[in-house]
């Protein structure tokens, strides 16, 4: 018989080590003959190709794990809700037993948020992936929110609507999942993000209860509690469902690039372009080395610079004008006027970044230094995370784009990539994280926020306390009142593990 | 292993999540494993170790994939996923792994005798599906095309080769070759695209040009348009659309005077309910229903729609499932066009 891990586990001497509850074997089958009474016997999976399947996520640390031939952490079940009131059931069933239950959407997660790292129940949302409603009068739709993003977008764009979002990983993620980390898409500057496209949710609370936000978004009846929930990351409770804004498809949508001389001057165009005022629904900026790098690569640009392209939708006429206004302040720095052509590339293109070979992969080392700060701050950012991994990990290349942008300032999307990490993989893994722990606490110094769109998860959850300082007690205090047995994604997020 | 031969899919599937909305089976049974991804992640442990060959989940998971190449085909490098998957199939079948349930249906498929019946220059193939469970497409077929031969008597090696029985298959279809060369006839038109794609590119036979039905009702010139053009919801074929790019059957369907509407919400994800695994119905049964139901949830109108399958299996899939499922081949929409 073989034990399910969350249930039995060697220490590093060989000694079995009782976690959480009972060894005994037959309490596996207790749980598991309960689990299969709430979603029948088709939605509850143990066998080793699903636990592989979930022991992995886009982290590079599983990655890494994996690709050096050691055994990942994985669930004890995997089950499949078709239902708030399934849900429910399971969070009141791990309650009884005292058992983590970690959400799990597309797992295309970058943070390890949906990672089992106690091994427990894996609640995968993907069964519960219905559009319920499309309101045309108030232009929005109601979903289930295991739907990939992709169908969703599809069958909105059926009923002649957009949700306008549209990420890297629309094809994987699911709309829970953006949910769960405060997702954004390339549209974001114009559409928002997650936090800006809901309207109300759904949530099952980890001790069961089936509660819903208020219906709107905007309103003066106290804090608000869909903002609560969005980026809780399966920590507060599982979003079942939401009703979310839809758009109608733009008459027009025009792009523009231009090839800055440094990133320095088109950041100047970039936040001039936003201060001003304009609505563009895309402006993204490449550093000098991503332009090198990436978009020479992806779009053919061979040329040293900054690469930038701005975007605009809606009305023709609305378009054209502010297409005009956006090109006469990024002129103003005396860029190489690209055209539209290298820009309308760029759209074409958005997602090839991400395919393989394209994207960086194994062997190699990579991260997303996700940050956002104001403009003032944004490149005191940039260049204390650049300098940081420049001085101490000179095997190391930084690269970056700003991707998000707000009237305020915007996002930088910095990467880091060694090519030949450590073949020891705990070498390899303690080489990454102090990269992470160097980078990123230079970045909160200079008034950085670590994490515009990825989430926090298991990646970045020691650096909380110095995101927040004291006030990360108060999100310790909420986590506590709403899962007193500690049964939501525990470990992630900052928050304290299963213990 | 034969999945060596397709390491670089392994490197680039394995923690690639691109193409996870096509994964066919991935979307109706919610399994991370039943997606490219999850499928390279095992694979990369069998060839890290390979002791893990022999793990039953494994090899379940492996002959569960629809191998529609609807990934393949949206890639932006087009890694060849479903390659892996058939190279690791033969792997299994070749270590003795097979299962019980493979090995019987496999046994069944190397039965075959080709006949060659008729007369005329063309030869026209009539599939397993066609020949014992719609024997209307083939009427279909030889009513709009006039004098054919035909041949019939078993699968030419498709089916087995997808099972991962490769020397069988070659075996099956040098068989089929003899038949078709005996038959003197130098055009070799079918209606099943999985026999198509088998006859083009895995068992290329000299001398013979092989065509699908549509593409050789098109080459047979105008049809005469009816007055009023029929609005229709189409099924493509995993073999017509993402294995050889083939558009005959819509610019057949349109020259008929078809309208065509998009079925279900895009272009990309496969409905053809298991065509690209030829006998999914036989081996994995189950999903092949819930691979049906999905169609059925995405349809428009089910009760009511016109609804042309570019495959036999897939028509039989759904009929199966949903007995009046309001779904036609190409060859009786041509037909009916036609006014017959």
């Amino acid at each position: 018989m073989i034990f399910p891990k969350f249930f039995i586990n060697k220490t590093r001497y060989g000694a079995v080590d009782n976690m959480l509850m009972s060894n005994q074997n037959y309490t596996y089958e207790m749980l598991r003959s309960e689990l299969t009474w709430v979603v029948g016997e088709d939605y509850v999976k143990t066998d080793d190709s699903d636990k592989l399947g979930h022991s992995i996520d886009y982290y590079w640390v599983p990655e890494l794990w994996h690709d050096r031939g050691q055994k990942g952490t994985v669930p004890d079940f995997i089950v499949h809700p078709g239902s708030a009131r399934e849900v429910s059931e399971i969070l009141k069933l791990a309650n009884n037993y005292g058992i983590p239950v970690i959400p799990w959407g597309g797992g295309s997660g970058s943070q390890g948020g949906a990672l089992p790292i106690y091994g427990g129940i894996i609640m995968d949302m993907k069964r519960m992936n219905k559009v319920l409603s499309i309101d045309p009068v108030s232009m929005t739709a109601t979903v289930e929110v295991g739907i990939n993003t992709q169908h969703l977008e599809w069958a909105v764009q059926k009923a002649g609507y957009s949700t306008m979002h549209f990420p890297a990983s629309i094809a994987c993620a699911t709309l829970g999942g953006f949910i769960a980390h405060r997702g954004t898409g390339v549209l974001s500057t114009k559409y928002g993000k997650m936090e800006d496209m809901i309207m109300s949710m759904e949530v099952v609370t980890p001790t069961g209860e089936i509660i819903n936000t208020l219906p709107v978004p905007r309103h003066a009846s106290g804090p608000d509690l869909t903002q609560l929930f969005l980026g809780s990351e399966g920590t507060l409770g599982v979003v079942t469902k939401a009703t979310m804004k839809i758009h109608p498809i733009p008459e027009s949508r025009k792009f523009h690039a231009f090839l800055f001389k440094n990133m320095h001057e088109a950041m100047a165009a970039g936040a001039k372009i936003m201060t001003s005022r304009l609505h563009p629904c895309v402006i993204r900026l490449y550093d000098e080395p991503e332009t090198a790098k990436l978009i020479k690569r992806v779009l053919g640009i061979d040329k040293q610079g900054a690469y930038l392209v701005f975007g605009f939708d809606g009305p023709e006429k609305m378009v054209d004008l502010e297409m005009e206004q956006a090109s006469t302040i990024a002129m103003e720095q005396k860029p190489e006027d690209l055209g539209s052509e290298m820009g309308e590339a760029w759209w074409e293109h958005r997602y090839k970044f991400f395919y393989p070979p394209y994207m960086f992969q194994l062997p190699q080392a990579f991260g997303t230094l996700d940050t956002v700060a104001t403009f003032s701050n944004i490149e005191n950012v940039y260049w204390a995370m650049k300098n940081t991994v420049k001085e101490n990990f000179p095997q190391a290349t930084f690269i970056g784009h700003f991707s998000h942008w707000y009237e305020w300032g915007c996002m930088l999307y910095a990467r880091f990539i060694i090519d030949n990490p450590p073949q020891d993989p705990h070498e390899a893994i303690a080489l990454y994280n102090k990269i992470w722990d160097m980078a990123i606490r230079a970045a909160i110094k200079e008034g950085g926020v670590i994490n515009e769109h990825h989430g926090v998860g298991l990646k970045l959850g020691r650096m909380m306390k110095d995101l927040y300082g004291p006030a990360f007690k108060i999100l310790q205090d909420i986590k506590q009142v709403l899962d007193p047995n500690n049964i939501m994604n525990p470990g992630k997020m900052g928050f304290k593990g299963a213990r | 292993m034969n999945i060596d031969k397709y390491l670089d899919v392994i490197k680039a599937c394995r923690f690639c999540f691109m193409c996870r909305h096509l994964a066919a089976v991935g979307n109706v049974t919610f399994k991370e494993s039943d997606t490219p991804r999850g499928r390279a992640l095992l694979l990369d442990k069998v060839r890290m170790d390979s002791k893990n060959m022999k793990n039953q989940d494994y090899i379940k998971t492996i002959y569960e994939a629809e191998l529609s190449a609807s990934c393949r085909y949206h890639c932006v490098n087009h890694y060849d996923e479903v390659g892996l998957i058939l190279g690791a199939r033969q792997d299994i079948v070749e270590s003795g792994n097979a299962p019980q349930n493979i090995r019987t249906v496999a046994d069944d498929l190397k039965k075959v005798e080709f006949t060659v019946e008729g007369t005329g220059d063309v030869l026209y193939y009539i599939d397993g599906y066609t020949k014992n469970h719609q024997p209307e497409i083939a009427s279909a077929f030889l009513q709009l095309a006039g004098n054919c031969k035909t041949i019939s008597g078993g699968d030419c090696g498709k089916a087995l080769n997808v099972l991962g029985f490769a020397e069988d298959a070659s075996i099956v279809n040098e068989k089929f070759k003899k038949a078709v060369k005996a038959s003197c006839s130098s055009t070799l038109v079918t209606s099943c695209p999985a026999s198509y794609d088998a006859l083009k590119n895995d068992f290329p036979i000299d001398g013979i040009n092989v065509m699908h039905s549509s593409e050789y009702l098109l080459s047979l010139g105008s049809i005469n348009k009816p007055s009023k053009s029929i609005n229709v919801y189409c099924i493509d074929s995993d073999y017509l659309k993402n294995y050889n790019n083939l558009t005959a059957p819509r610019e057949l369907l349109k020259s008929a005077g078809y309208k065509l509407d998009m079925f279900g919400t895009n272009l990309e994800e496969s409905y053809a309910a298991g065509e690209g695994a030829v006998i999914y119905d036989e081996i994995c049964p189950e999903l092949m229903k819930k691979l049906s139901d999905r169609v059925f949830e995405l349809a428009d109108n089910p009760e009511k729609d016109l609804i042309i399958t570019f495959s036999p299996y897939t028509k039989f899939a759904l009929k199966k499932s949903k007995p009046d499922f309001n779904a036609i081949s190409i060859e009786e929409a041509i037909l009916k066009a036609k006014g017959n």
